[in-house]
């Protein structure tokens, strides 16, 4: 008897704690896995907003070895690329590259926290990337009040993404395929 | 068996339900019922280039302050009594001449709601002190009845040894019977001495009998400026004991003088009185006050030896003893007084902190023992040089229960090792817990303070793992006692003007090893996470 209710309040205590730190559902990527030296059409998927905000505001980070971003207008939200160099020069289909789009961010959007939307850009993974390895695309959502949720860690060696607090989507790289 | 296992668990079950409100209230964010520290001025743990001004503890809400106590680097509490109160802030004017090294403001106040509310702020003149003013947290008692034991050893010793050798030689050569059990008072004091060295270490470090084997006690006894002390009451009582041996004569006299200054300086070298400052004053006033009672209280027993011989034997030491023993008195009742004064500072202290409790005690001893000290001048010293022998008998009585009382006495002030309990317990309350991680990325230096269960202050130091700066955006401490089934208790951080990195009134309901996580965010899209072990007293 006294062991259902220590199992209860521990139960209790718990939820109690979970509840405040927010929901676990992440940022994810549609397409988990493309070969490198393709383009890759990356759809983001967010589900929720921030501790019951609406999120105002998606930041993607472009990693390393994704060049030639173009990402996709959406109704309602402003655009907003930031360039800078990639900090070497990548050969993209023959034109020498070394500077794009290194951020993109959505923004003056309001997307309920208990609604769904989807943000899509495209890039070129370079032959950089290391085939068998996980891309990560880091995600900020922003909300008001300065609450966000930031999708940022990378696993480190040994770990996989469901150790992570905070899991930054991947997408797990291919061979490069032959010819186009 | 079964009854004590479910009982058990019901207890348990209690404690994860408190825990679980509690971790609730704590994540929550909203204001306590009761008011909350928001800001203090300097911030705990600032290193200030000069002595501040002023002491400032904002609230959440209107409060009044009950005790406001400032320790300084060298342990002595300082009660604080100049404040005004502005809206919800608390203006403390800081004492002159704040000494360099770590200094803890322990307050206690008094929101709208009649809840008492405590904590610590600690700050740094120049830099911090080398060890934190901190004495042992309650201690260990044996340790600390130990400490006691061996005070009223050293005392005995000094008093009643040098001091009685002293008077013996004064008083009249070596008359009377006594050499024996002087000499053993003597070694008494020397082992009380010792003993003190040891146990003074203890307390230092905080640890318990066990560790009195070790050299590192020892050494950190010796190495406060108890080891002064230590060092001129041994060379006093082995001079003591020299000229006792000598027996009478220029010499003997010159060595027993000798001993007493000695005996007298010792007491002057360390404890809080001379602590205090003036230094200078305090010191003289704490070696005059010594020197006094040395004469006096050591001069009673062969005084008491000769009386019993009879009036015509005991007439010119008690001849002696009624000349001087105004003046000496007179003495150690003037610097006896300066002490008091500049000790208990203002008349409230008396009743509201332990050092004046003790000081009562002493007070309400002394009176009796001046009673006495006044009958036998006026009323029997007189009859008893006359010769007279009721009287004399009489005269040895009241001699022998004022040596009783001034037994007593001792035994009262050494007590006053530990009155700083008001501070040893604030200092206690202050003394925070800290840790140092360090990770190839990035290198934290984290406190709670107070350093157990309870509302805790957290303050982070950032560095990166090769000691540069670390600019990060936002830092949340993650708190959670696995043992105890806590779940994370989460804070974020907020960026001080000392650069440090601080969460306020972190409740941390247990005493235990927490796991303390530090998650820097150092750009958007950059995170460390660090994590490491804090132990927090219950």
């Amino acid at each position: 008897m006294s062991k259902t209710l220590f199992t209860a309040a521990l139960v209790a205590a718990g939820t109690l704690v979970a509840g405040t730190l927010g929901a676990t559902a992440h940022v994810s990527l549609e397409v988990q896995e493309a070969p490198v030296g393709s383009t890759y059409k990356a759809t983001f998927r967010v589900p929720h907003g921030c501790e019951g905000k609406p999120t105002n505001v998606v930041r993607v980070q472009i990693p390393d070895g994704v060049i030639a971003v173009k990402p996709q207008p959406k109704a309602g939200w402003t655009l907003e690329k930031l360039r800078g160099d990639y900090g070497k020069t990548y050969d993209y289909y023959g034109t020498p590259t070394s500077e794009g789009v290194k951020e993109v961010v959505w923004s003056g959007g309001n997307l309920g926290d208990d609604e769904y939307d989807e943000f899509v850009l495209r890039g070129f993974l370079t032959t950089d990337l290391k085939p068998g390895d996980t891309l990560h695309f880091a995600v900020v959502q922003e909300c008001p009040e300065g609450l966000a949720e930031r999708w940022i860690e990378v696993p480190a060696a040994g770990q996989s993404a469901d150790d992570l607090e905070l899991p930054a989507p991947g997408v797990k790289l291919l061979e490069k395929t032959g010819g186009h | 068996m079964r009854m004590a296992n479910s009982m058990r668990r019901i207890a348990m079950m209690l404690r994860v339900l408190v825990l679980a409100v509690l971790a609730g209230a704590g994540l929550s964010g909203e204001a306590a019922a009761h008011a909350a520290l928001t800001g203090t001025d300097p911030v705990d743990g600032a290193v200030l280039a000069a002595p501040p001004p002023r002491l400032a503890l904002t609230f959440s809400e209107p409060v009044s302050p009950i005790a406001l106590r400032l320790i300084g680097p060298d342990g002595a509490a300082t009660a604080l009594d100049r404040y005004s109160l502005r809206d919800r802030t608390l203006e403390i004017a800081a004492p002159d001449g704040l000494a360099d090294g770590t200094h803890v403001l322990s307050w206690r106040v008094i929101s709208e709601d009649g809840h008492p509310v405590g904590g610590a702020l600690v700050f740094s003149i120049g830099a911090p002190s080398a060890a934190a003013p901190i004495v042992a947290d309650a201690g260990d008692p044996a340790a600390r009845a130990g400490l006691w034991a061996a005070r009223v050893a050293l005392y005995v010793g000094l008093f009643v040894g040098v001091g009685g050798v002293f008077g013996r030689l004064w008083l009249g050569g070596d008359a009377g019977p006594g050499r024996a059990a002087l000499l053993g008072v003597l070694g008494l004091g020397a082992a009380g001495t010792v003993l003190s060295a040891g146990l003074q270490g203890l307390d230092t470090l905080g640890a318990g009998l066990a560790a009195l084997a070790s050299p590192a006690v020892w050494s950190a006894g010796l190495g406060t400026s108890f080891g002064r002390t230590v060092v001129l009451a041994l060379a006093a009582l082995a001079l003591a004991a020299v000229a006792l041996i000598r027996g009478a004569g220029r010499l003997a006299l010159g060595l027993g003088a000798t001993a007493a200054l000695l005996a007298a300086g010792s007491l002057g070298a360390s404890g809080h009185a001379s602590a205090a400052s003036p230094g200078w004053l305090m010191r003289s006033m704490v070696v005059v006050h010594a020197a006094g009672i040395l004469v006096w209280i050591g001069a009673l027993p062969p005084l008491a030896a000769t009386l019993r011989a009879g009036p015509a034997t005991a007439r010119p030491a008690l001849a002696r003893f009624s000349a001087v023993i105004p003046v000496v008195v007179a003495a150690i009742v003037g610097a006896g007084t300066v002490l008091a004064v500049v000790q208990v500072e203002a008349p409230a202290a008396l009743t509201a902190t332990d050092y004046g409790r003790v000081f009562l005690v002493k007070l309400a001893l002394l009176a009796p023992l001046f009673a006495l000290a006044g009958w036998n001048r006026w009323r029997l010293t007189r009859p008893a040089l006359a010769g007279r022998t009721a009287e004399t008998r009489r005269l040895r009585r009241i001699v022998v229960a004022e040596i009783l009382l001034a037994a007593a006495i001792l035994g009262v002030a050494a007590t006053w090792r530990f009155t700083p309990p008001p501070r040893a317990l604030a200092i206690a309350d202050a003394a925070p817990a800290a840790i140092h991680i360090h990770t190839a990325r990035a290198m934290v230096d984290l406190s709670l303070t107070p350093g157990r269960a309870g509302r805790v202050d957290v303050a982070a130091g950032l560095m990166t793992g090769d000691f540069g700066p670390l600019d990060a955006k936002e830092v949340t401490f993650v708190f959670a006692l696995p043992a105890a089934g806590i779940e994370p208790i989460r804070r974020r951080a907020a960026k001080g003007a000392d650069a440090l990195w601080r969460a306020a009134d972190v409740t941390l309901p247990l005493g235990g090893a927490w796991t303390v996580r530090v998650d820097i965010l150092i750009s958007d899209f950059e995170i460390v996470r660090v994590t490491g072990e804090i132990p927090l007293r219950n």
